[in-house]
């Protein structure tokens, strides 16, 4: 009788269902990520300690102050101003329209106290970094994603809109800007650096008869990384369609008709209408790039091995780098760990913005 | 005709089974160069790096010495970070090629087989008749850890119709060559204002060939990037070499932003009068020459002139090398010094790419002498040089890389390239 | 679906951008189909190269003379097919038990798998790579295809997908006693197909193009995937073959996902019922 009851209770039936995918994340990404983690803790050679497991040294939080620590640290208003300036105003308008309006939760709190820090302190901070690259990487890294998830976003937004309708021409469409998701890194960084090639690239040839030289698209510091992010955008937009587009079936006729593009009212209809019936699609498409693309690798690696110096290196590269050619593999984790909680924060942030959106 | 092959090894394939006369031993074997699949096992019919290595390698499996030899597959963009994959997996290749530049980290981690003298002469290898520089390349700490393939070093590759253009071919038909840097930019001048190309051309913008221009640079002022462990970088000398550089970029004499395949075009193309590249190059521009559609017509490659006090050129070797893990099982230790010393053997096929051959035996036989351009650069093998062994090589590699291209590409200050450059390696080493 | 007719303006951009966004692929193709020798001079032939003319199948013939070409398909369409499977398996009971049933530690089980979300591959190769090592499991059409299966994206999308399911259905096979096992199978399972078609053509997609775990675990050509295989083929960029060659590979390896895509982009592009707003 208790075996019974036990076999049908709600508690059972849940780990039973789980079970399955437990044995493949317990031992397949969360095991690995704790040893990782242990990693992080040590002075950590790869092929030192293969050879010698005792040649690994506990150091504690070594690693992270090396990664993030740095000497004569200060704080000055200087650094970057006009951006800090204009994002703490922003943050503290928002706010306290916010609390006029009495619509305030925890998360409003949290959300502009963890700007406000980040603008006013973090960016404000000055000193001789330990490790100068780690923050060019970052700071490369989150520029990507500053461009492509936006751009990506609403290009696949806007195209959804317009595609989002019977006929030959809208499903053939549908079809084209699908189609770039399903090719692989290594074919979409062959096709792009081909391209963007100086002397035999697409563009070079359009430009030719026009007498006009190419631009040093993946080598010029100002333009390497516009172009891979043009050439991301160019591949990632056809997932991001393909849910815009699920999203709008659910919004019901009478709602969407009214939201029908046409001319200059579209924009607002756009804003107002069809953005908040498919905030939970937006929300998702959002965070599924941030996630995505924190994790760039593939196409610095291939299409300009983060150069020219640092312009285009990134995060996960510099991970891979000190991994495996520096064979450092303490220190690299400590790298992932902080990119791990980084775009947790980043995921919670979006998370909170959009559910504002939604109440 | 591929199929009777098939048939024809799988037939033999199955008499030595049946036949049972001895098991084959199996060595795995990594490498890069690139893969070359339809490879037979003619060593003399190949071309280009990887068919020539894998025929040599097909050579040996096929003969009838009970050992096969598998050849991982490896790409090359990803060759160290799969090699060191293997080995902290514990399942790291039975033989594998490693750059003279790599074997310092490889061996101070004792990730690789002290090889004994006694042995190689055993399994039919002379040290001796290695050259000095190929002996001291697998050499670290007083101790042997591989057997050396080659010495390839940065070359010039000229067209010599745009230097005849320019008036700067002699009466021999050889290319006049700059001797200081002030005539290198005369030189420069001088092709610009002839034909309206540039003067030279290489891979400033990824690969590191613009760091090795800069290194040879140094060496030829006997100065150098790193002594012991205290980086030299931001002196007088590397200002100089970055300076002669520079200044043919600002001049319009050299374009920065061509990358490896950008640059190879603008020299097939006949749009620079030299290129600066390995010894890798000479077989490929060499038969370029014969190609009606090509640019390229008459091709001279000459040694890395002299620009300073001394001559030097940047080099690196190909080596080949046995993980530690073989010293646990005698047959295959056994078979692998059987493969090394066929490579070793092979030393005049593998030079037909263009890389310098380690033996002197094999150096002054005259089917070497007789490849192509042989003699054009035979004082290569005596300028040639490098940076002292350091385990930290290639992270060193790359910091000069990116503050050299800060320089060319992003218009940071050269003494503070420089000195950041030098703040970076000091730590690292 | 819309009905309403879009401003011609509208129509000429998008079908405009459409236009540019084929261009590099229609050039890869064309390239493929043209001689090598012709492209080491120029790739601008005939209309900015977009057209093959002068047209040849060589480079094609020389990569499929590669006897190991068919192998490599087949081991792809057996690494991406199991972990399609098993991915479609794990999540969708995962999905549901997290959305629809009560237990204790969901809470925190939840959690930790949407944190896995962020886990870049890159952080947990190595351990992953030591432990297979370890078990001596490299080199084996399994260890290619597991990893994947441990991932979250799944698990989260079939969450979000049963969550949304009206209660109202669910109460009714309760007062009739069945089961989770049976709502699950009967009611909850056809409701789902379209999120699963979904999920099955991503993961498929995703497996498929996976490079980075079977180019280090895979050590030899038996067990190689066709991403990998071809882009050993590609070699160094630098010393290749001929653009040619380097674009019939890239053509070669898209091929398959492409036959798929067109196969199924119904269910792609249309049928996807993909919840995530009421």
């Amino acid at each position: 009788m208790r075996l019974t009851s036990f076999l049908h209770s709600d508690n059972f039936s849940g780990w039973a269902f789980i079970l399955p995918y437990l044995i493949a994340f317990v031992p397949l990404l969360l095991w690995p990520f704790i040893q990782g983690f242990w990693m992080s803790l040590h002075e950590w050679n790869l092929l030192a300690v293969t050879f010698n497991p005792g040649a690994k040294e506990f150091i504690g939080l070594g690693n992270y102050i090396r990664l993030m620590g740095g000497d004569d640290i200060g704080w000055s208003l200087q650094p970057m101003w006009p951006f800090r300036l204009v994002v703490s105003a922003l943050v503290v308008t928002l706010y306290v329209r916010s609390i006029r309006r009495r619509a305030v939760g925890y998360s409003h709190h949290i959300m502009a106290g963890l700007t406000l820090f980040t603008t006013a302190v973090l960016l404000g901070l000055t000193g001789d970094w330990y490790d100068t690259r780690f923050w060019i990487v970052v700071r490369n890294t989150l520029v990507f994603v500053a461009w492509v998830v936006p751009v990506t976003t609403t290009i696949a937004l806007l195209l959804a809109i317009a595609l989002n309708r019977e006929g030959r021409w809208a499903a053939t469409l549908r079809s084209v800007f699908f189609f770039s998701q399903i090719l692989s890194v290594t074919v979409v960084t062959l096709i792009w650096q081909l391209v963007y090639g100086v002397r035999n690239g697409f563009i070079a040839n359009v430009l030719a008869p026009f007498g006009i030289d190419s631009p040093n698209w993946l080598t010029d510091d100002q333009l390497a990384m516009g172009a891979i992010v043009a050439a991301t955008v160019w591949w990632s937009v056809g997932f991001a369609l393909i849910l815009f587009l699920a999203g709008l079936q659910q919004i019901p006729g009478e709602r969407l008709e009214a939201a029908t593009l046409d001319g200059a009212e579209g924009w607002r209809k756009i804003v107002q209408i069809i953005v908040p019936s498919i905030i939970r699609t937006v929300q998702f498409v959002m965070i599924m790039q941030i996630v995505l693309h924190f994790q760039v690798f593939g196409q610095s690696q291939l299409m300009t091995q983060g150069g020219p110096g640092d312009a285009t290196n990134v995060w996960v590269r510099y991970i891979y780098q000190t991994a495996f050619r520096d064979s450092e593999v303490g220190y690299a984790s400590a790298m992932a760990t902080v990119l791990f909680a980084f775009m947790m924060i980043f995921s919670l942030i979006q998370f909170w913005v959009t559910k504002r959106q939604e109440s | 005709m591929r199929l009777t092959n098939t048939l024809t090894a799988s037939a033999l394939a199955l008499c030595v089974t049946t036949t049972g006369v001895q098991a084959e031993t199996e060595l795995e074997l990594a490498r890069f160069f690139g893969s070359c699949d339809d490879a037979g096992t003619d060593v003399s019919a190949a071309v280009g790096e990887a068919c020539i290595i894998q025929t040599i390698i097909n050579a040996y499996s096929a003969d009838d010495n009970g050992v096969t030899i598998e050849t991982l597959p490896t790409d090359w963009g990803n060759y160290y970070d799969q090699l060191k994959a293997m080995y902290a997996g514990n399942s790291a290749p039975d033989v594998h090629v490693i750059h003279k530049s790599s074997i310092a980290e490889f061996a101070s981690l004792g990730a690789l087989m002290p090889l004994q003298e006694d042995d190689l002469r055993a399994a039919g290898i002379n040290p001796d008749d290695w050259v000095d520089r190929a002996r001291d390349a697998v050499t670290y700490d007083g101790q042997m850890y591989a057997i050396p393939m080659d010495i390839h070093a940065n070359l010039w590759h000229i067209n010599l119709d745009i230097l005849a253009e320019a008036g700067l071919v002699n009466d021999a038909g050889e290319p006049i060559l700059p001797s200081s840097p002030e005539e290198l930019m005369a030189h420069a001048k001088q092709v610009k204002d002839a034909t309206g190309k540039d003067y030279l051309t290489a891979d400033f913008a990824q690969f590191p060939i613009g760091v090795r221009m800069v290194l040879a640079m140094l060496w030829q002022q006997d100065s150098n990037v790193f002594s012991g462990d205290e980086a030299t970088v931001n002196t007088p000398e590397a200002q100089r070499a970055v300076e002669t550089i520079v200044g043919l970029f600002d001049a319009g004499y050299a374009d920065p932003n061509l990358n490896y395949n950008d640059s190879q075009q603008a020299f097939l193309e006949g749009d620079a009068a030299i290129q600066i590249n390995g010894t890798w190059m000479v077989d490929i521009y060499d038969s370029e020459t014969r190609n009606d559609d090509s640019a390229l017509a008459s091709y001279y490659v000459a040694d890395y002139p002299q620009l300073f006090d001394e001559a030097a050129t940047w080099a690196d070797s190909h080596t080949w090398a046995l993980p530690v893990t073989l010293q646990s099982e005698p047959e295959k230790y056994e078979a692998a010094l059987g493969f090394l010393a066929w490579l070793n053997d092979h030393n005049v096929d593998w030079a037909r790419t263009g890389h310098l051959a380690v033996r002197q035996s094999v150096l002054d036989s005259a089917e070497y002498q007789n490849l192509a351009h042989r003699d054009e650069y035979s004082n290569t093998v005596n300028i040639a040089r490098d940076n002292p062994p350091a385990v930290r090589y290639s992270a060193i590699q790359d910091v000069l890389n990116r503050e050299l291209q800060s320089i060319w590409l992003q218009g940071k200050g050269i003494e503070e390239a420089l000195a950041d450059a030098e703040g970076e390696i000091n730590r690292l080493l | 679906m819309n009905q309403r007719a879009l401003p011609r303006w509208v129509f000429i951009v998008v079908t405009a951008a459409a236009v540019v966004w084929l261009i590099p692929v229609v050039w890869m193709l064309s390239l493929s189909l043209q001689p090598n020798e012709l492209l080491s001079r120029t790739t601008a032939n005939t209309f900015l190269g977009l057209v093959p003319v002068p047209f040849t199948l060589d480079n094609f013939r020389a990569i499929l003379s590669i006897g190991d070409t068919p192998r490599w398909f087949m081991n792809s369409m057996l690494v991406a097919g199991t972990s399609t499977f098993l991915v479609l398996a794990t999540s969708t009971l995962a999905g549901y038990a997290f959305a629809r049933i009560r237990f204790t530690g969901r809470s925190i089980v939840y959690p930790l798998v949407l944190a896995g979300l962020m886990v870049p591959e890159q952080v947990v190769f190595i351990p992953l790579y030591v432990m297979f090592a370890d078990w001596n499991a490299h080199n084996s059409l399994p260890t290619l295809a597991l990893p994947r299966v441990a991932l979250p994206i799944g698990v989260f999308l079939m969450t979000q997908f049963f969550k949304d399911i009206p209660d109202s259905l669910e109460e009714a096979a309760r007062l009739e006693g069945c089961g989770h096992a049976r709502i699950f199978w009967s009611i909850m399972l056809p409701l789902a197909t379209p999120m699963m078609m979904t999920l099955a053509i991503i993961t498929f997609l995703y497996s498929w193009n996976d490079y980075l775990w079977p180019l280090v675990s895979a050590q030899r050509t038996d067990f190689f995937t066709i991403t990998v295989g071809l882009a050993k083929i590609q070699g160094n960029f630098a010393q290749s073959q001929g653009l040619g060659q380097l674009m019939a590979s890239g053509v070669l390896a898209s091929l398959p996902v492409i036959i798929l895509f067109l196969m199924f982009q119904k269910y792609i592009l249309r049928g996807i019922a993909l919840s995530t707003d009421k």
